[in-house]
């Protein structure tokens, strides 16, 4: 069943075009010019119940815009959404009490007091039985190991203590589709870990819906099956991260040891050197000449190691964005009429 | 079973601020006395002005303290429930803070309107209840009945109801402007105008400026008319004020709903 259904869904925004300067300000007090800026450019997705899908893009991409208007935040130029059968800008109770969203650089904690006062609001609002209550709230900051820190005020906890009190609040209604922005940024090795170690076995056990945003690509690789790619508010690929790395990564990453300390110096015509500390090498190699390559390195050298490896994720996705930059910019061009 | 307790989570959000109160004791102290203070000092102008005149505009010495205590009724409340929420509304715009408000399964304007409770600026309720004990006796040909204690306390309520509306409906342009923060002049303008008898606004100008004020912007309505059924004598002139009343507050909180879910839809959201 699907749990999102998103058909041509498109936001754009109308933004005072201000230009640079004093004078520019005062001019533009009476005569404004407005530009449109397409965030989200119609698109269609469908998710299933249960899924776990990651979502990414480079920054302006229009990510958070279509998380914002799956919740209802904001509410589209054009286009349709059903998320658990609910139009979410119709802000219905019905559709809030069902979700929750949680932005990595927002806080909806109340500073001042400890989170567990926050959490009994939460309570209070979304009416959960108190022995409900009670019980998921221990097991998530059991969980997410921040049962010590409930009873501090949230400004003297540390960024990855908050994030998880965020997440405790989030969770506390049983949301059956959650929509994190960012959940990790910020946070150290350590903190991110642990959060996605939580993420994953509480996705696991409840089987709940998750669409997620990030920037680190390890978040990404240790939860999502699949991939949904948006870039210049638009989807240009959805898929496994398999996919990716065999779609948009023409390399991949040799790397050699070599059996004594002399190093050959003609290693280039293999491919780009990346990295040589002897008696080790990277090469970065065309995917389509890697036989090639294995063979001949392997009769002219004598190897004691050898590995072909995938580039890493963050630069196949970054080859990615520019390449789908590049050819939505030939499109755009192809598009104005020759005078 | 669509809706929350409403009253449940009122005490919670004003639990919950008297917790974060107590944690900065002396801001509160600070906040509760300077706001008695200032209260007092007013007092004490008035006392002086009497000792030069019987009476402004009809109104004499211990019925106009009646009407001072409304004005501190009103105003304390107005302050304690509503006044941080409009302004911290504005905020909440700017920075995409009212994304969470929206995502909760809870009337918005509910949420907005009544998160934060004030209590340091409860200090001049009291106060204000102490100096109409000691004035309501000393009015000339006063006789207390029960209608007194039923309509002087709903009268209250119904303008703060109105300033709340005039609040809100301020505030929630901000969610059109991008940024509105010209709430507390407002209110400072707001409490200087409709704290004085609306007799007092007579004349070529005054005129007018009464009418305006009393039949567009009903402010003048706030604290004239409970302050008139405790002080005055009750005649057609109060019943018709009376009555104009309970329709003026019904018209502005149905206009600030209006506004304010209008402005909802058009909320834009901050960067991420």
């Amino acid at each position: 069943m699907n749990a999102i259904k998103v058909r041509g869904l498109q936001k754009s925004y109308r933004v005072y075009q201000k230009n640079e300067g004093l004078w520019a300000s005062l001019t533009g007090l009476f005569n404004r010019e407005y530009r449109d800026v397409d965030a989200v450019k119609g698109i269609d997705l469908d998710v299933d119940q249960g899924e776990f899908v990651a979502f990414l893009g480079p920054n302006g991409a229009g990510k958070t815009t279509t998380l914002k208007l799956l919740s209802g935040v904001i509410t589209p130029t054009d286009g349709e959404a059903h998320v658990l059968g609910h139009v979410p800008w119709k802000r219905e109770n019905e559709y809030r009490r069902r979700f929750a969203l949680v932005m990595g650089q927002k806080n909806q904690l109340w500073w001042d007091l400890p989170a567990q006062e926050s959490f009994r609001l939460h309570q209070k609002i979304y009416r959960i039985d108190p022995a409900e209550f009670i019980r998921t709230r221990d097991e998530l900051v059991d969980l997410l190991d921040v049962r010590h820190a409930l009873g501090r005020p949230v400004r003297e906890l540390s960024l990855g203590e908050r994030m998880k009190m965020e997440l405790t609040a989030a969770l506390l209604h049983s949301p059956e589709v959650l929509f994190l922005d960012e959940p990790t940024i910020g946070l150290d090795v350590i903190a991110q870990h642990n959060i996605q170690k939580f993420l994953k076995h509480y996705q696991e056990e409840r089987k709940i819906t998750i669409l997620l945003t990030s920037h680190y690509m390890k978040d990404v690789a240790a939860l999502c099956q699949r991939v949904v790619i948006i870039a210049q508010g638009e989807i240009v690929h959805d898929g496994s991260l398999d996919d990716i790395v065999d779609r948009f990564s023409g390399h991949k990453v040799l790397s050699l040891q070599f059996a004594d300390e002399r190093m050959p110096s003609d290693l280039a015509r293999y491919g780009e050197v990346l990295e040589v500390v002897a008696p080790k090498a990277k090469i970065r190699v065309e995917r389509s000449s890697i036989a090639e390559v294995l063979s001949s390195v392997l009769s002219s050298y004598s190897i004691e190691d050898i590995s072909v490896e995938d580039p890493p994720l963050e630069e196949v996705i970054a080859d990615m964005f520019k390449l789908t930059a590049k050819q939505q910019a030939e499109e755009k061009a192809s598009q104005v009429p020759i005078p | 079973m669509n809706h929350p307790s409403y009253l449940g989570v009122f005490l919670t959000f004003a639990r919950n601020s008297l917790i974060r109160d107590m944690t900065f004791r002396a801001n509160f102290l600070i906040e509760a006395v300077s706001s008695v203070s200032w209260m007092i000092m007013n007092l004490g102008f008035y006392t002086l002005v009497y000792r030069f005149t019987p009476s402004i505009a009809d109104w004499d010495k211990y019925e106009f303290f009646v009407f001072i205590s409304t004005t501190m009724f009103v105003n304390s409340l107005v302050q304690a429930f509503f006044m941080p929420n409009a302004q911290e509304l504005s905020e909440l715009v700017r920075t995409g803070g009212l994304d969470y408000a929206l995502l909760k399964p809870i009337d918005t304007q509910f949420l907005v309107s009544l998160q934060r409770v004030n209590w340091a600026s409860l200090g001049n309720f009291f106060v204000a209840l102490l100096l109409l004990g000691y004035a309501v006796p000393k009015i000339e040909g006063f006789e207390l009945s029960v209608w007194h204690f039923v309509l002087y306390p709903v009268y209250v309520l119904l303008g703060v109801f109105i300033l709340y509306s005039v609040m809100i409906t301020l505030a929630a342009t901000s969610i059109w402007l991008g940024r509105n923060q010209s709430l507390y002049d407002f209110w400072f303008y707001i409490t200087n105008f409709s704290r004085y008898p609306m007799e007092i606004y007579e004349g070529t100008w005054g005129t007018p400026l009464r009418q305006l004020f009393t039949f567009v912007i009903p402010i003048l309505v706030v604290i004239n008319v409970p302050a008139r059924l405790l002080a005055r004598q009750l005649g057609s002139e109060q019943v018709f004020l009376a009555g104009f009343a309970v329709l003026a507050t019904i018209l502005s909180l149905l206009g600030s709903r209006w506004v304010f879910r209008k402005a909802l839809l058009s909320y834009r959201s901050a960067s991420s």
